[in-house]
């Protein structure tokens, strides 16, 4: 397919950069193992059921900031400086452009996930009540849930003075509103109404249901919905808003089109949203 | 037709960064665009890449609109633009086999890499090669296609002379290959010695158009002889040649003219009816510096009087 030529050669490049460079191998790497830590020891005192019980959340805080703060800066950069208008007056289309940015992100969220469980299987002996395949399909399903909706942001954003504060905007309200950081029941019924909108929630909620609560795949169709959802939108959207070069506007219907998108996660997730079950706080 | 342009225009805002530009390029050689900053070289280098659109006016390249038409286009062309940016941890030789991924045909990285020289540095990162070795690096990139035309803008500017000459024998070596060149510069040597065509630019638009020699004939400028015989001159026979005396300067008498071939004929009538030897003859012919100085409306640096320099 012509769209997709050069794609498998930007994400060889992509993986080549990332392993090359010192800080991209501390947030794929060494990051998430750091996170791990201190949740285990601060919140989870060390103990392995209770590990379990926070692993979901800060497995989606790994999903999350990977996606906003991960390629998608690198993307503003390169526009930034000037890579993509070398691109830009080559044959290769956008869509490889992008797909090259999604694969790349998804291995190495891949490699952080998988970094992230070995060692707390290993150093806290966590346990899942249910199937572990589950598990892996809910993160995965995560994965390609946010991976698109950051690579929006890198799309969006002008520049790098722009970038960081789109991104932040996005992800702390996520990270404390989804029961990530928070566990869920703590927050004030208002607050839970409004998290009850954003797909990160459904991130933890299904990845919690399987690991602490024994959930098989006919408890979790409401998450599943919005993360297909999101993901679909996302990966329309990027199509919608890339751009070579900082210079270019994103054309008004586009934008329309791209504020309609994300309004349509949220109202899927009002229409197909069941009691969270992390609401209640566990015995 | 290689390249085809008429009534150009571009405007950004109040800027008339174009002003009706006209323009026809055969395909084979070395054509050069010559204007100082500001002169609307890279717009319109950039529009023929399809990388700016027209305010109004047509643009054909290689009989396609590079605005409408421009994935097929950029097919059969290389560009290198006035600032390459690159992912700096890839080596050189994976940057062009990134960039060859991007086209349906063309050469191999490695035989690139020998045709801007850079076959030792194939293993280098890109960061770390030098302002020389990247500028050449960026003119591989566009040739990693082995297209017909390749658009270089500015491709020497910031490089010390050798990497520039290195640079130079990278064009020549495209011309040899049969491949067209369009090239922006700001140095007036680096078109005398490189291009077949000079194209002056000025203020949007096109001043001059020419060969270099054909630049250097249509300056209104003098050449200046000085000439040593052993002996006393009279030097009235020779101004009949269209020659004005200027003094003398040391041993020299020192005469300016138009025709720097009649007052030579002349010269030798002239030592021949009264018996003198000649001992130097030096002339200096307008040069193309002069001569675009002259287009862009500067004036040359004080450089009248010394007759060593600029010899020809």
């Amino acid at each position: 397919m012509r769209a997709l030529r050069g794609t498998k050669q930007l994400t060889l490049a992509g993986l080549l950069s990332t392993v090359r460079s010192k800080a991209a191998l501390f947030w794929t790497l060494a990051f998430p193992i750091f996170l791990l830590v201190i949740f285990a020891f601060i919140f989870g005192g060390g103990d392995g059921d209770r590990v379990s019980y926070l692993l979901p959340g800060l497995w989606t805080i790994t999903v999350i900031s990977a996606s906003f703060f991960g390629l998608s800066m690198v993307m503003v950069q390169e526009r930034e400086n000037g890579t993509f208008r070398r691109y830009r007056v080559t044959p290769v289309s956008p869509v490889a452009v992008v797909a090259s940015f999604a694969i790349v992100q998804l291995l190495t969220l891949t490699a952080s996930l998988l970094l992230q469980s070995l060692v707390a299987k290993l150093a806290f002996g966590i346990t899942s009540q249910g199937s572990v395949l589950l598990v892996v399909l809910m993160l995965f399903l995560g994965c390609l849930a946010f991976v698109p909706l950051g690579l929006i942001v890198g799309s969006v954003a002008r520049d790098m003075k722009i970038a960081p504060v789109l991104t932040n905007l996005i992800f702390f309200p996520m990270m404390f509103l989804s029961g990530a950081a928070v566990p869920f029941f703590f927050l004030p019924k208002a607050v839970q109404a409004v998290a009850r909108l954003l797909p990160a929630t459904y991130l933890v909620e299904s990845v919690q249901g399987v690991m602490v609560r024994g959930e098989g795949l006919a408890q979790l169709q409401a998450p599943v919905i919005v993360m297909l959802v999101t993901a679909a939108v996302g990966l329309a959207l990027n199509g919608l808003l890339f751009r070579w070069e900082s210079s270019q506007s994103i054309p008004r219907r586009n934008i329309a089109l791209a504020v309609g998108g994300i309004l349509a996660i949220y109202v899927v997730a009002a229409l197909v949203a069941p009691e969270l079950r992390m609401a209640i706080q566990p015995k | 037709m290689l390249i085809s342009v008429q009534g150009l225009v571009k405007r950004y805002g109040e800027l008339e960064a174009l002003r009706g530009i006209d323009l026809e390029l055969e395909a084979g050689g070395i054509v050069g665009i010559l204007g100082p900053n500001g002169a609307g070289k890279t717009t319109l280098v950039e529009t023929l890449e399809g990388l700016r659109s027209p305010t109004s006016g047509r643009v054909t390249v290689l009989g396609r609109d590079p605005a409408s038409d421009a994935p097929a286009l950029r097919e059969r062309i290389g560009v290198q633009l006035q600032a390459t940016h690159l992912p700096s941890d890839l080596t050189t030789y994976e940057t062009l086999r990134l960039f060859r991924s991007f086209y349906e045909a063309g050469l191999q990285p490695d035989e690139v890499l020998s045709l801007v020289d850079l076959e030792s540095k194939s293993k280098a990162r890109v960061g770390t090669l030098s302002g020389g070795q990247k500028q050449r690096l960026a003119v591989g990139l566009a040739l990693v296609s082995d297209p017909e035309l390749v658009l270089l803008d500015e491709p020497t500017t910031g490089l010390d002379p050798a990497a520039r000459r290195e640079l130079h024998a990278v064009v020549v070596a495209l011309r040899e290959r049969g491949r067209s060149v369009l090239l922006t510069t700001h140095y007036i040597e680096e078109a005398e010695a490189l291009c077949d065509r000079v194209i002056v630019m000025r203020a949007g638009e096109i001043v001059a158009d020419g060969s270099p020699f054909e630049l250097l004939r249509r300056s209104r400028g003098q050449s200046t002889v000085w000439i040593e015989v052993a002996g006393e001159l009279d030097p009235v026979p020779l101004f009949q040649s269209g020659a004005k005396p200027e003094g003398r300067q040391g041993g020299h008498y020192r005469f300016v003219t138009s025709d720097p071939a009649a007052f030579v004929v002349a010269l030798g009538r002239v030592l021949q009816d009264q018996g003198l030897e000649l001992l130097d003859l030096r002339l200096k012919r307008p040069t193309l510096e002069d001569v675009y100085l002259e287009l862009v409306g500067e004036e040359p640096a004080g450089d009248s009087v010394a007759p060593a320099g600029g010899m020809s």
